[in-house]
């Protein structure tokens, strides 16, 4: 991949710029930067628990039963608040099912909503801010104002509509995943476009900016090789945060009936589920939203690594 | 969540719960209320009132305002017989038309109570443009249909509705400025009963002029009166009408009705001592309740009926046997131990205790819990097709826990899959049901308008009952309700509904599960602290402790 | 400068109309059944869907409505709610200033918590104090809203009798825990934001420039490092001010405030057309001011940045 794109860029950015050695310095500069990347990647220790545990994450998502051999719809109410023992190491919750399994499987739902919810606004907003940030005038107008509407539309209106489209063959809202993963994802995304607008407009005043268009250096090539990368930090930083926000947000949609449904499993519907009986036993909510802090730390600890590693001034 | 109280559908509709929700008591100064000790003034929640005009007001906040402004022409007993209130006398001697004679009674404004401001008040409640919530109610009388009609090809058809042909009652009269009378379609004699209701208060015939102004601070010839306005979302407040005639003065000079979005926020509050009344102990709390509030921990009879419905166009469930079966293979008792920590009770017959003709086990081994015997029926019957069913409910209502409970149930005790559907929202589930798309089973619940089995009987389950929503339809079940609505006595009457009771046991349409309680705690500032069989806090027999 | 402002102010214009008529159309949408869902679980009798359905134009297509919508906000009529039949107008001057109570403490308590802790972390980036923010900024990511509104009324309000448990009887101290429970779930996102930004800029040039000359690490920090790093945070800051003052349904609930969320709750809820609408309209024309102050703001920050 790295290779791929210098390649491509080189030979074009040394053309547009011939008299220029400070800026065709940079692409190679940034080639052993990605390079680099990698490399310093693999040595720091909070990348490598980061990874560590989004990779045992993602085998309970794809492998739930190899982690748990009880079945998640085993429910009696006979085990009902039960405290965690020997053979359910988690406890069980108000209606007797296994609270072990249940977090086991539910991590598939939640990691596919949460990372795949996450990166569709994420890229949704990158786009919009950066194209609405760099061009500015009525291009910045449309899509300001086009983000200023979608967020006026109160969002249990707008997920409820959207939700209502993901129906089977009787009409009835299927209840998994892909409704709410769309619902999420095209509701989600405002804040950070606002984010990446307007850090944008602040990079593309900076000097390197203006030095690299008044050698000429294309629009595109400004964009992405300049701008872009300049202004990721805190977009990042919120998408790594909106993990979590989405789980529990997933979880009120449950709640009101339009999001997922038994018997899909999700975090949030367990945590949503165990509320009501806080008063009289702590481990049925305590387990999953556990799990869901251990995730978003994960990946929080991931994206620091990532953008650390890919920043230019850190070196 | 609470339920829709005074009304027919026992809520747990958001509609009721959220359109009640809104905030604590107004900013006057917090005075009495809350503190409670001085002023003998207590303080109790509601939801937001949808509407404070009586024959508009059939959920809970409302009518629960409405009962303290308001005193009914019959009140109930402790057996639930009517006993006579504002009226002086009703009496008929056909059981069609009926004469009510009025005490005498004045507005809070101090005019005089006259028969006319009934007529008024029913007519502009049944007469159907103005949308009244308890329009219904008044569908006995003689003149309804004329004032109500229906559209001639149907909801979808293009023609509109016409206009009705009459403003007011034909079946109503004004004799004199003390007696009303009621002429009924048909003959019914437990007619007496069905006038305890809200929308059968009187209003003041200025109050018609405009419905809206009036709404804002009604006025009523009840032992209380409103102390300013209706404060939307946040308070009602009344105090003792001074010169109220028709029953026994409040032990109170003042009521705060708070206005609350949440139960369990009012239970805080009454935690902390800040309310004195909640009409309604959350389920989520009633495991901590009893120990938290010590003596001050109630429980009354309700009328709430929890069923589950079979839809009567799926053929999965046209055998019988598997009706009962799955009925026998639900424990009761475990769900209520564990999800609703006996705040509530199993059901044993298709109507309530409190009426009377209840008979203890009416239903038979049908509604006990017997998993060897369902599974054999099932046998018998060749299995569910599929091998899988689903039970429907509202979302808004809170029913998931036992819904899922149950599901586990039949699957452990069935061998079949389950799997609880949720909606958003009931009217949803109407929708789908309505339109013959819901493939399974569903939840409905029922709270009586008036104590009388006919009032579980006739809506719930007559061919065109009016919350039949499942299609039950039986002519010797239809025949024998009507003859007991058309019945000499009571007894008679009763005979004749035990015995259409008896055909609902042969082919259970339903699956009867539970009976509500009221559940309601109070604060160390109040005792004598009731509730009456409408879940409705009983205002004038409160006293400050 | 002032014509720039002008221009912004006419967008606003589309974008109300805009908004109005999307939502107009998403309840439609929605698909439900007002009438019944008024009704809750009761049977509606056929001639009262009848006239609640020519009262409130139901049965009309959508731009007939809309229509019959606008020429009423025209002549200043927002129209009246479905539940109740309320003057909507009058809804909103009884919620909006209950939820501007609740949203103003929570947003001053995110603004200051949340930007100095995010500064102190980022200062030092790695050490005990960064990981002591990030720990509980992640418990309130982990811990819904409900949850933590649940806790902090049973223990601040019931048991210990810190707090007034609920309502808005008691003044200033009624909206104080409600507004730090809803200022915390933005806490987290403005810290983090303020951290990331923090250490991107200590290590830019200037910083390197301003160290040379002799200035004070307290001045460096304080006046260049912060200005330059508050465009993203600002940025957030004023989109959640605008979903503030949208009024937040759990917060609302558990603590019972009568305020925008839980009426715009309440009209999602039974499909309220003409009330959703109302109150979206003035969320939107509060959406709108805030993205002009915050874009004017980036202008103040960085110099660098104009307006024409």
């Amino acid at each position: 991949m790295p290779d791929v794109t210098n390649t491509a860029v080189t030979p074009e950015a040394a053309a547009a710029t011939p008299a220029a050695p400070q800026l065709s310095k940079k692409p190679e500069k940034s080639r052993s930067l990605l390079q680099d990347a990698v490399r310093d990647l693999v040595r720091r220790p909070l990348f490598l628990i980061a990874s560590g545990i989004i990779f045992v994450l993602l085998l309970m998502a794809a492998f739930p039963t190899f982690f748990a051999s009880a079945d998640p719809q085993l429910c009696e109410l006979s085990r009902s608040l039960q405290k965690p023992s020997a053979d359910a190491w988690f406890g069980y919750d108000a209606r007797g099912c296994d609270v072990y399994a249940r977090t086991i499987h539910g991590a598939r739902t939640s990691i596919t909503v949460g990372v795949l919810a996450t990166v569709g606004s994420a890229l949704i907003a990158l786009l919009l801010g950066l194209v609405a940030g760099f061009y500015g005038r009525w291009v910045d107008a449309l899509i300001s104002r086009g983000i200023d509407i979608v967020m006026g539309i109160p969002f249990l209106v707008g997920a409820i509509v959207i939700l209502n489209t993901f129906r089977d063959d009787d009409g009835f809202r299927t209840g998994g995943i892909w409704g709410v993963l769309t619902a999420l994802t095209v509701l989600g995304w405002m804040s950070m476009a606002r984010i990446m607008r307007s850090t944008v407009i602040q990079t593309k005043q900076a000097d390197y900016v203006t030095a690299a268009r008044s050698l000429g250096a294309s629009t595109g090539r400004l964009m992405f090789r300049h701008v872009l990368p300049n202004a990721l930090t805190p977009l990042i930083v919120l998408a790594t945060i909106s993990l979590g926000v989405i789980i529990s947000v997933e979880a009120t949609l449950s709640f009101l009936g339009v999001g997922i449904q038994e018997p899909t499993i999700s975090w949030g519907v367990m945590i949503n589920q165990s509320l009501g009986r806080i008063r009289e036993a702590l481990h049925p909510l305590l387990f999953p939203a556990g799990f869901v802090s251990v995730t978003v730390l994960a990946f929080i600890m991931l994206g620091d690594a990532v953008r650390d590693a890919l920043d230019p001034k850190l070196r | 969540m609470r339920g829709a109280k005074s009304a027919k559908w026992v809520a747990g509709a958001i509609v009721v719960a959220l359109a009640a929700t809104a905030c604590g008591s107004g900013s006057d100064e917090g005075k009495s209320g809350g503190e409670g000790g001085s002023g003998g003034a207590f303080s109790m929640n509601i939801a937001e009132p949808k509407r404070l005009v009586p024959q508009a007001a059939t959920e809970s906040g409302g009518s629960q305002v409405l009962s303290g402004l308001f005193t009914p022409l019959v009140e109930f007993d402790a057996q639930n017989q009517p006993v006579l209130a504002a009226a002086e006398s009703i009496e008929s001697t056909d059981n069609k038309v009926w004469t009510i004679k009025l005490k005498d009674a004045t507005w809070h404004d101090g005019t005089p109570v006259t028969a006319k401001d009934y007529v008024g008040a029913w007519n502009w409640g049944a007469y159907g443009p103005n949308a009244a919530d308890g329009n219904y109610f008044f569908g006995t009388i003689q003149g309804y249909d004329e004032m109500n009609p229906v559209d001639p090809d149907g909801d979808e058809g293009p023609k509109k509705a016409p206009e009705p042909s009459a403003k007011e009652l034909s079946g109503l009269k004004a004799v004199d400025d003390k007696t009303i009378e009621v002429t009924l379609k048909a003959p019914f004699a437990g007619y007496k009963s069905v006038l305890g209701y809200t929308v059968f208060y009187p209003m003041p015939q200025s109050a018609l002029t405009d419905i809206k102004a009036y709404e804002e601070a009604p006025i009523g010839q009840g032992p209380f009166q409103m102390d300013g306005k209706w404060e939307h979302d946040k308070a009602v407040k009344v105090k003792a009408y001074a010169d109220y005639k028709l029953g026994e003065k409040p032990k109170v000079d003042a009521v705060e009705f708070r206005i609350y979005q949440d139960q369990n926020t009012a239970y805080n509050d009454l935690l902390a001592n800040n309310l004195d009344v909640v009409d309604q102990i959350p389920t989520e709390v009633m495991g901590t309740a009893p120990s938290e509030l010590g003596d001050r921990f109630k429980s009354s009879e309700a009328s709430t009926f929890q069923f589950v419905a079979f839809p009567t166009y799926d053929k999965k469930f046209s055998d019988p046997r598997v009706r009962k079966a799955i009925s026998m293979a639900i424990d009761r008792d475990e769900i209520i131990k564990v999800v609703f920590q006996n705040s509530q009770s199993s059901a044993d017959a298709f109507v309530s205790p409190v009426v009377g003709g209840y008979r203890e086990g009416a239903c038979g081994d049908a509604c006990k819990f017997n998993p060897t015997e369902a599974k054999k029926l099932l046998a018998e019957a060749g299995g569910i097709e599929g091998n899988k069913i689903n039970i429907g409910h509202n979302a808004d209502g809170g029913h998931e826990q036992w819904i899922n409970a149950t599901c586990d149930q039949l699957k452990k005790n069935l061998g079949i899959d389950c799997v609880g559907q949720a909606v958003p929202k009931f009217a949803e589930l109407l929708k789908q049901v309505e339109e013959k798309k819901f493939s399974g089973m569903f939840r409905l619940g029922w709270i009586m308008d008036y104590p009388s089995m006919e009032n579980y009987l006739g809506p719930l389950f007559s061919t065109d009952g009016s919350s039949n929503y499942y299609g039950y339809s039986n002519k010797d079940f239809d025949r024998l309700v009507q003859e007991g609505r058309e019945a000499k006595t009571e007894a008679e009457a009763i005979t004749k509904w035990q015995a259409a009771e008896d055909i609902l046991v042969k082919d259970m349409p339903v699956i009867p599960l539970r009976f509500g309680k009221n559940v309601f705690g109070h604060s160390t500032n109040v005792k004598n602290v009731e509730m009456n069989l409408f879940n409705q806090v009983e205002l004038t027999k409160v006293e400050k402790a | 400068m002032g014509r720039y402002v002008l221009r912004r102010l006419l967008q606003m214009v589309p974008v109300i109309i805009g908004t109005t008529f999307l939502v107009f159309a998403l309840v439609t949408e929605m698909g439900g059944d007002p009438v019944q869902n008024l009704y809750g679980e009761r049977p509606v009798p056929e001639s009262i869907r009848v006239a609640l359905t020519a009262q409130y134009h139901l049965d009309d297509p959508l731009p007939v409505r809309y229509g019959y919508y606008v020429s009423g906000l025209l002549q200043g009529d927002f129209g009246t709610s479905l539940s109740g039949s309320r003057p909507i107008s009058e809804m909103i001057a009884d919620a909006w200033p209950e939820t501007l109570k609740v949203a103003g403490i929570a947003f001053v308590f995110e603004m200051v918590v949340g930007v100095a802790a995010g500064v102190l972390a980022g200062m030092r980036r790695g050490k005990f104090l960064d990981n002591l923010v990030l720990l509980s900024t992640l418990t309130v990511i982990a811990v819904p809203i409900f949850v933590l509104g649940q806790t902090a009324q049973i223990f601040l309000g019931v048991k210990a009798g810190i707090f007034p448990v609920s309502g808005t009887n008691e003044g200033f101290m009624s909206y104080l825990l409600p507004g730090l429970v809803l200022g915390s779930v933005s806490l987290a996102y403005i810290a983090r934001l303020a951290r990331a930004s923090v250490a991107e800029n200590l290590r830019m040039d200037y910083v390197r420039t301003a160290k040379a000359k002799g200035l004070s690490p307290t001045r460096i920090t304080g006046v260049h490092v912060l200005r330059n790093s508050l465009i993203p945070v600002v940025t957030f800051l004023g989109a959640d001010l605008g979903t503030l003052m949208g009024g937040a349904i759990v917060t609302e609930r558990i603590f019972n405030i009568p305020g925008v969320g839980y009426n715009l709750f309440k009209a999602i809820q039974i499909e309220d057309g003409p009330a959703l609408v109302g109150f979206v309209t003035l969320l939107v024309l509060v959406y709108v001011v805030m993205a002009l102050v915050v874009d004017l703001l980036y202008a103040v920050l960085d110099p660098r940045i104009r307006y024409a």
